[in-house]
């Protein structure tokens, strides 16, 4: 392939040409866009955070159960419990 | 107790003080991905609740802001994962449409069409590094990966690009 000056391109320059055009290309295809937000978004944050609130998973609520069960039949494992905290 | 470490317990005003210190630059990395500011404020939205509820996992001793913007990124990619290809990739320009001097309207369309088909992770490579001149270790940080990984990608997509055109008769 030729370049602009005649030359021989080697393929590194075919490569770095062939980007240039394509980024070229890109960049007439694509509008800019306007990166500055237009309103604050922490009112629909919000709400979406009430929509969905955040659960305890299952597994943690198993292992409240678990303890709890542990501390009736064993109640004497609260104060090694106690002393270890 | 500094901000960060009163979000990672999960309060809601550090939280809040937070989402509106950095919407702001999580909006403006996501339109520059998706190029529509309604899609881009859906997953600003989007990125902050799951921020919140990742919030066991950030390390107050973190940054915040690149922590954001990767969980941002991610949202972006599998949102033009799930895009339909008939959608529009593209915002034509508010106002009167300018001289196209250089390329045809045709051939535009047909750019982006070749561009909606590259996987997900090389549009958005190649967006932010051919388009929008963003650093690479910036974009690197945002896809966590490394600066070399998005050089590959940004050639791959580059690569790609140029068979489809091939393809569909256009030489840019």
């Amino acid at each position: 392939m030729k370049g602009y000056e005649g030359k021989e391109m080697t393929e590194h320059e075919m490569v770095e040409h062939e980007a240039r055009q394509i980024r070229e290309a890109l960049r007439q295809s694509f509008p800019p866009v306007n990166p500055e937000l237009r309103r604050d978004l922490w009112p629909a944050v919000l709400r979406k955070l009430d929509a969905h609130p955040v659960r305890v998973p299952w597994y943690d609520w198993a292992l409240i159960g678990l303890s709890a069960g542990v501390f009736l039949f064993f109640p004497q494992l609260i104060l090694v419990f106690a002393y270890h905290l | 107790m500094d901000l960060l470490r009163r979000f990672a317990l999960g309060e809601i005003d550090a939280f809040e003080t937070l989402a509106r210190q950095f919407q702001g630059d999580i909006y403006a990395w996501t339109v520059r991905i998706v190029r529509d500011p309604g899609i881009a404020e859906d997953l600003t939205v989007e990125t902050l609740w799951r921020i919140y509820r990742a919030r066991r996992q950030f390390r107050p001793d973190g940054n915040f802001g690149a922590w954001a913007r990767r969980i941002a990124t991610n949202l972006a990619v599998d949102h033009l994962r799930r895009k339909r290809p008939e959608q529009s990739l593209l915002t034509e320009p508010a106002g009167p449409p300018q001289p196209d001097r250089l390329l045809q309207r045709e051939t535009r369309e047909k750019i982006q069409q070749a561009f909606r088909r590259l996987p997900a992770k090389l549009q958005v490579a190649a967006t932010l590094a051919l388009v929008e001149e963003q650093p690479y270790d910036e974009i690197a940080d945002a896809l966590g990966t490394s600066v070399g990984a998005v050089k590959l990608r940004v050639f791959r997509a580059v690569r790609l690009l140029r068979k489809q055109l091939n393809r569909l008769g256009v030489r840019p």
